[in-house]
Order: structure tokens, then C-alpha cells, then sequence
């Protein structure tokens, strides 16, 4: 596979504004590091590193840059037209749909690890903790991966795909769901921690996942697979002029 | 199938395809968005040539032809290129060069790039030679390393039928493809068609310009409110629309002795008088417009206004449907 689409969606990506606000977005947990560190105790800073993971980067940052990317990588060709010069080729859509979101997938994962790398630089340095920043990285990208799967799927069926990407985020993941028990088999906030918790597998640095990591992984893959497939479908009907 | 094996094994541009089963039809399609219709039962089949697509703005035209881009799914009937639905039919591009009227390309590449990433989604075995050769068509070799971004509008079109053609397609459809073309890029754009179509492609395009259709369109298809009005020969549909009566709105310092002196030079075939105008009709535009003026004089009648009423496209192309 030469991966064409793949390369000239990063290329693009790397030059738009969006980008670079997404990174400014993902600097203010560091900031807040850089505070901490200069503020409180250090023996307090691996607890910071973990609440800041927990609350900042896995309930905002992870959904809101996945969400950016996610619904631009596909969904502003398909408003703008150039998605035409995608579609009038002979290939599959799966193709189209799978290369996008990987795209998107490693501007998150990218913007994310740039995150935590530095987070953990400021709080942990010094500290062999290594594998617990290995292991949070880790969790970040699965969980990016089902997050851009969803939120590409949404561009291809709503032109407001971004404003039901952001009412998932903060009405269904943080609100719902912290209501109603259940809610969390439907949550990629949740896989994410669940998947966190079992790569770190300390009892002393926690996400509180309700999930095990087993189950995490599955639903993170199941959403990421039916999202794809369904998404790919959905392109092969796209129709000029017919967008909702 | 013969036809794709051979086109993308030699994706060479200035391919002589002639005697290649380059037929599109559209066989009973409509299409409807929601109450509106759009397209309304419309059947025709091309062979290879340069056939324009003719109509005002609204008339049905881009979604028709998005219909057979493969871009729209007919609500009825059926559009075929070579033999091929052209909906949900990706490989159908092999085939197929599409040009849409939308403006916008990828505005952080490069001209170059951008007709590279088009060559390389085709998958062809050589795509910067295909690409270099489709950008020296267009004639945007000295402009091909700058960003599409700071193109002009006329420059966009050109690199965007560079990406139509890259592949050496049969089949080219494009959806108003002289907009923003100043006159001497319409000229060669024009040339450039003539000589594609004459190896043997197919190429249909859309305009709402009767000048661009005389120029270029050996066979027109006139569009009027979704349903097809006329096609054929666009001399003899031009005829049709020239011998169609014409209406005027005259102003002069007497309109009932006006009118008096037009019957009696047998000028025009109705009048009315509204509200201190008087509208005529005519069937002979040249005539009358000749013989006006000086009926005016002889009556010793001064003119003081005179506007045609009926030359917009929409009157033209409703007369046709009329017709």
C-alpha cells in the first residue's frame, strides 16, 4: 500500500492553524506541571501527574484534539468539494476512510505524547518512571484510535459533526455516564482509563477505571471497527450537493 | 474488461483511442430533492465527441451530470459509461475525468503536487511523466511549482482538468469548465478539447453561455427546468432560438400613432399599450429593429425608450421547451 492519502492528509495537517491551536490546547496541562513543580512539594507531583492525566488530558484534551482532527481529516473535503479528487479514483473507499483516519489518529497521538512527554518531564524527572509514561502514552493512542474512528465516521454523515462530537464529549462521556452505571459500556473515556489501568498496573497511580483492560481493549477495537466499516459505507453513497 | 487493461497499462496521454466503446447513456433519470425535481425523466446517448450540456442556471445541469460522475444517485432510471452503472462504482474512474465546478483545490500543494497525487491515486506506473504531461496540456508549466493557494481562478481550472486528465481518460465530463477563464485560456482550453475529442473521447460539459456552446458543442443537449428541451445540432437549435418572437417595451411622444404606423409597415404580429408603454411582438428581430426607427420618422414620432423583454436565457430556453 503506498499510502498516498495518508501522507498528503499529514502534510496538509502540519500546515494548518488548526494544529497549532490544538497544540497550544494540549500545552495548558504542562503549564499547570510547570506550576505545580515550582509551587507544592515534590513528593506530591507523581499524584499531580496522575490526577492531571485523569482529568485534564484523558476527559478533555484526548476527546477535543481527536475530535478536531477527526472531523477535519475527511469532513472538510466533503463540505469544501475537494473530497471529489479523493473520490473520483479507483479506490476503495475503505481505503480513503482507513488512511484518513490514521492520519488523524497520529496527529492526536503526536499532539498528545508532545503532552505528556513534557508533563512528565517537569513532574517526574529524575524518577525512574518510565514505564508508567510508556504505559499512559500507550493508553492515549488506543484510546485516540477509537475516538478518531467515531468522530471521522461523524463527519461523513453530518456537516455538524462537530458539534455532535462535542455534545458525545461532554453531555453523553462526562455527564451520562457518570449518572447511569451501564453508560460506561459506551464510553471511550472509560476504555481509555480501563486500558490505562491495566498498562500501568500500580496501585499507586490510578485512572479508577470501572472496566477491566480486557474488556477496554475489545470495546476500544469494536468501536474503532465498526466505526471504520461503517463510515466506509456511508462514503460509497457520498453525494455532491447532499450534504446534512 | 480490454478497455481498462490497455488504459492503465499504457497511461500515456495523447493515446489515439478511437474505434474504443467510449458510450455514455442515461436511460429514464430523474432525480429529486425532497418535492423538487431536479432532473425529470431525461434520456440521451453519446458517442465521442464534444457534446454540451445547455441550460440557464437551476436548470438540472450539474446534477445531471454529477448523475453521471458517479456523485449522485439517480432517484429513477439508470446512467451508464461503457457499459457501467456509474454509481457506487469506484473503478469506474479508470474511465473517467471529472472536473467540478466548485473552485476550491488543495491549496497547500504545489500545481505539480497536486496533479502527482491525483496521477499516484490512479496508480499509474509513471505518474510524474503522466504528470508533467497533463500540466504542459493545460500550459501551466511555468506556474506548476507554486501553491495552488495563489492561483488564479482561471489557473485553478487549468490544474484541475490537469488532475481530470492525467490518466488519459475516454470519458470527461465538466461542470461549467470555462468559469473564470479569461479569453485567450477559454481559446486554448477550447483548442485543447477539439483535439482530445477528435482521438476518439467522449467529453460532455456544461454551460450556461450560448457563445461557448457555438464554439465548442458539435452536439447540444438543452436543458430547461429538468426535463431535456432539445438536442442535436447546436446550429440548427441556434436557428430555432433566433426565429423565436421577440418582445419590446417602447416608449415615444405618441404610442397609438406609434403602433398605427408598425401595422401599417407589417412589423410586428401583436401590440399591447399598459400604462403609457406599448409592447410588441415580433418575429423578425432583424427587421424590426431596422424598420423601427425609421416607421418612428415617417410618422414623425419621437422615441424615447425601447428595451427588449425577452432576451434573457431563461425566455430563450422556455421558448424551446414551447417549441
Amino acid at each position: 500500500m503506498n499510502l498516498y492519502i495518508l501522507r498528503i492528509t499529514l502534510r496538509q495537517t502540519v500546515g494548518q492553524r488548526r494544529t497549532w491551536v490544538m497544540l497550544l490546547f494540549a500545552s495548558v496541562p504542562v503549564i499547570l506541571a510547570l506550576i505545580f513543580r515550582l509551587a507544592a512539594d515534590a513528593d506530591e507531583n507523581r499524584q499531580f501527574f496522575m490526577d492531571g492525566m485523569d482529568n485534564l488530558v484523558v476527559g478533555l484534551i484526548l476527546p477535543l484534539t481527536a475530535l478536531v482532527f477527526g472531523t477535519a481529516v475527511l469532513g472538510q473535503e466533503l463540505e469544501d468539494g475537494t473530497a471529489v479528487y479523493l473520490l473520483s479514483k479507483p479506490i476503495s473507499r475503505w481505503r480513503v476512510v482507513l488512511e484518513k483516519a490514521a492520519a488523524a489518529w497520529i496527529t492526536t497521538s503526536v499532539v498528545l505524547v508532545i503532552s505528556i512527554g513534557a508533563m512528565a518531564l517537569i513532574l517526574l524527572a529524575g524518577d525512574a518512571e518510565y514505564r508508567l509514561i510508556l504505559a499512559a502514552s500507550a493508553a492515549l493512542s488506543f484510546g485516540a484510535l477509537a475516538y478518531v474512528s467515531l468522530f471521522v465516521c461523524l463527519s461523513i454523515m453530518f456537516s455538524r459533526a462537530l458539534i455532535i462530537g462535542v455534545i458525545y464529549v461532554f453531555v453523553w462521556e462526562a455527564l451520562i455516564t457518570a449518572l447511569i452505571n451501564n453508560a460506561r459500556y459506551f464510553s471511550i473515556r472509560e476504555f481509555t482509563e480501563g486500558v490505562g489501568d491495566a498498562l500501568v498496573d500500580d496501585s499507586t497511580a490510578t485512572f479508577n477505571a470501572s472496566l477491566n483492560g480486557t474488556e477496554s481493549v475489545i470495546l476500544l477495537l469494536a468501536v474503532a471497527a465498526v466505526t471504520i466499516v461503517y463510515a466506509s459505507y456511508r462514503l460509497g453513497s457520498f453525494q455532491l450537493g447532499d450534504r446534512t | 474488461m480490454t478497455t481498462e487493461t490497455t488504459h492503465t497499462t499504457e497511461p500515456q496521454l495523447a493515446t489515439d483511442v478511437r474505434g474504443l466503446p467510449s458510450t455514455l447513456e442515461v436511460r429514464n433519470v430523474s432525480h429529486w430533492y425532497g418535492n423538487l425535481v431536479a432532473v425529470n425523466d431525461v434520456s440521451f446517448k453519446l458517442q465521442p465527441g464534444i457534446t454540451g450540456l445547455l441550460g440557464p442556471n437551476g436548470a438540472g445541469k450539474s446534477t445531471l451530470l454529477h448523475m453521471m460522475a458517479g456523485f449522485l444517485k439517480p432517484s429513477s432510471g439508470q446512467v451508464e459509461i461503457i457499459d457501467q452503472s456509474t454509481w457506487r462504482n469506484p473503478q469506474l474512474y479508470r474511465n473517467v475525468g471529472l472536473v467540478i465546478e466548485r473552485e476550491s483545490v488543495y491549496d497547500s500543494l504545489s500545481g505539480y503536487d497536486f496533479v502527482l497525487f491525483n496521477a499516484r491515486l490512479h496508480g499509474l506506473p509513471h505518474p510524474h511523466e503522466a504528470t508533467r504531461h497533463a500540466i504542459k496540456l493545460v500550459d501551466l508549466e511555468a506556474a506548476a511549482h507554486r501553491t495552488t493557494g495563489d492561483y488564479s481562478k482561471g489557473m485553478k481550472q487549468r490544474i484541475k482538468i490537469a488532475a481530470a486528465i492525467v490518466h488519459d481518460p475516454h470519458v470527461l465530463l465538466l461542470d461549467e469548465p470555462f468559469n473564470g477563464a479569461d479569453p485567450g485560456v477559454r481559446v486554448f482550453l477550447m483548442d485543447m478539447l477539439r483535439a482530445w475529442a477528435a482521438e476518439g473521447r467522449t467529453i460532455v460539459f456544461s454551460s450556461h453561455i450560448l457563445e461557448e456552446m457555438e464554439q465548442l458543442g458539435e452536439n447540444v443537449l438543452v436543458i430547461v427546468a429538468g426535463r431535456l428541451a432539445a438536442s442535436g445540432d447546436f446550429r440548427a437549435i441556434r436557428r430555432l432560438m433566433t426565429q423565436r418572437p421577440h418582445t419590446f417595451s417602447i416608449r415615444s411622444s405618441d404610442n397609438l400613432e406609434l403602433a398605427r404606423a408598425l401595422i401599417a409597415a407589417n412589423l410586428v404580429s401583436g401590440l399591447d399599450l399598459e400604462n403609457g408603454v406599448l409592447i410588441a411582438r415580433t418575429k423578425d428581430f432583424g427587421r424590426f429593429t431596422l424598420e423601427l426607427p425609421r416607421a418612428a420618422r415617417r410618422a414623425d414620432i419621437d422615441l424615447t425608450e425601447l428595451d427588449p423583454l425577452d432576451e434573457s436565457l431563461e425566455s430563450v430556453f422556455s421558448y424551446l421547451v414551447e417549441a
